[in-house]
């Protein structure tokens, strides 16, 4: 199995991830890396059923951070969810060697700015942002595989590491 | 005959908007019906949302979402896990939608989305163009 798409959305998995990014890339597995789902068996049981045909497993940080060289072993091409920038700076400080992140949909909520229209930020994103792209990992803003890629720090410089 | 079952479409971009008006050129004036688009919500705000909007539902109704995986049917499956008298019914179109206003008096809430079930599996068919 390789990585093939890892991705930071609000929504998990959902139809950008399943359709759009599905359709072009098919994955086999899908981990789903967020701590609260995987200590909820309906949540999993849900994120389970949101892609058929596919192999989904929800994993706390720390599993996937250990598990993540491990999938060359499997059969496949694989994708990886976070929720947040920081979810996936914590996977990368954890140890997992991910070299970028497409970023698909972090939503408006009060206190975060604007990037673009699905792309919302306050200081700790920033903070993890930057973080990341210190570690030398890239971070690419591309809701759709139809739409056009921009790094992060082109589109909101306060997110580029200094 | 008993009260008119609500219902609550919640589709992506403008689709529950536009399904709901086509069907109120078919079938008259409609009440009791709304509508969510999941555009630019994310999937904590969009069950606050269909959380708040189901809230008033004192004998349960019918969540009806377009494409199962999607943000829109994983945010209602959450928000029906809490609220035994909901079903979520996903794949609807507009003939399901005119068969949903025509029963929605006659039949409890499980019975219901079965029979929706079955219309809208039913409603989808091919005709094959000839050559004359």
């Amino acid at each position: 199995m390789s990585w093939v798409l890892h991705r930071v959305d609000d929504r998990l998995i959902h139809g950008q991830v399943v359709i759009a990014w599905g359709h072009r890339l098919n994955p086999r597995t899908i981990w789903v890396v967020d701590d609260a789902s995987a200590a909820n068996s309906w949540e999993r049981d849900l994120l389970q059923s949101a892609a058929p045909g596919v192999e989904v497993r929800v994993l706390t940080v720390a599993e996937a951070a250990a598990r993540y060289g491990e999938v060359a072993a499997v059969q496949g091409p694989a994708f990886l969810v976070v929720r947040d920038l920081a979810t996936a700076r914590a996977l990368v400080e954890a140890g997992a060697a991910i070299p970028s992140f497409n970023l698909g949909g972090l939503h408006y909520a009060p206190g975060k700015e604007k990037v673009n229209e699905y792309i919302y930020l306050d200081e700790s994103d920033r903070s993890a942002a930057r973080a990341l792209e210190a570690r030398g990992v890239e971070l690419v803003v591309q809701d759709v595989p139809a739409s056009r890629a921009q790094r992060l720090g082109s589109l909101d410089p306060e997110s580029a590491a200094s | 005959m008993s009260p008119p079952t609500p219902a609550l479409l919640v589709m992506h971009a403008d689709l529950a908007a536009a399904l709901l008006r086509a069907a109120e050129l078919v079938y008259g004036p409609i009440e009791g019906v709304e509508v969510l688009s999941n555009e630019g919500l994310s999937r904590a705000d969009l069950e606050r949302e269909v959380e708040r909007r189901v809230a008033h539902w004192t004998s349960g109704g019918l969540v009806f979402t377009d494409m199962a995986g999607g943000s829109p049917h994983i945010s209602c499956s959450a928000v029906a896990r809490a609220h035994g008298e909901i079903v979520v019914v996903t794949g609807l179109n507009l003939p399901t939608l005119l068969d949903f206003l025509h029963n929605r008096d006659r039949f409890g809430v499980v019975e219901l989305a079965e029979r929706l079930r079955a219309k809208g599996q039913d409603s989808i068919r091919i005709q094959r163009g000839q050559k004359v």
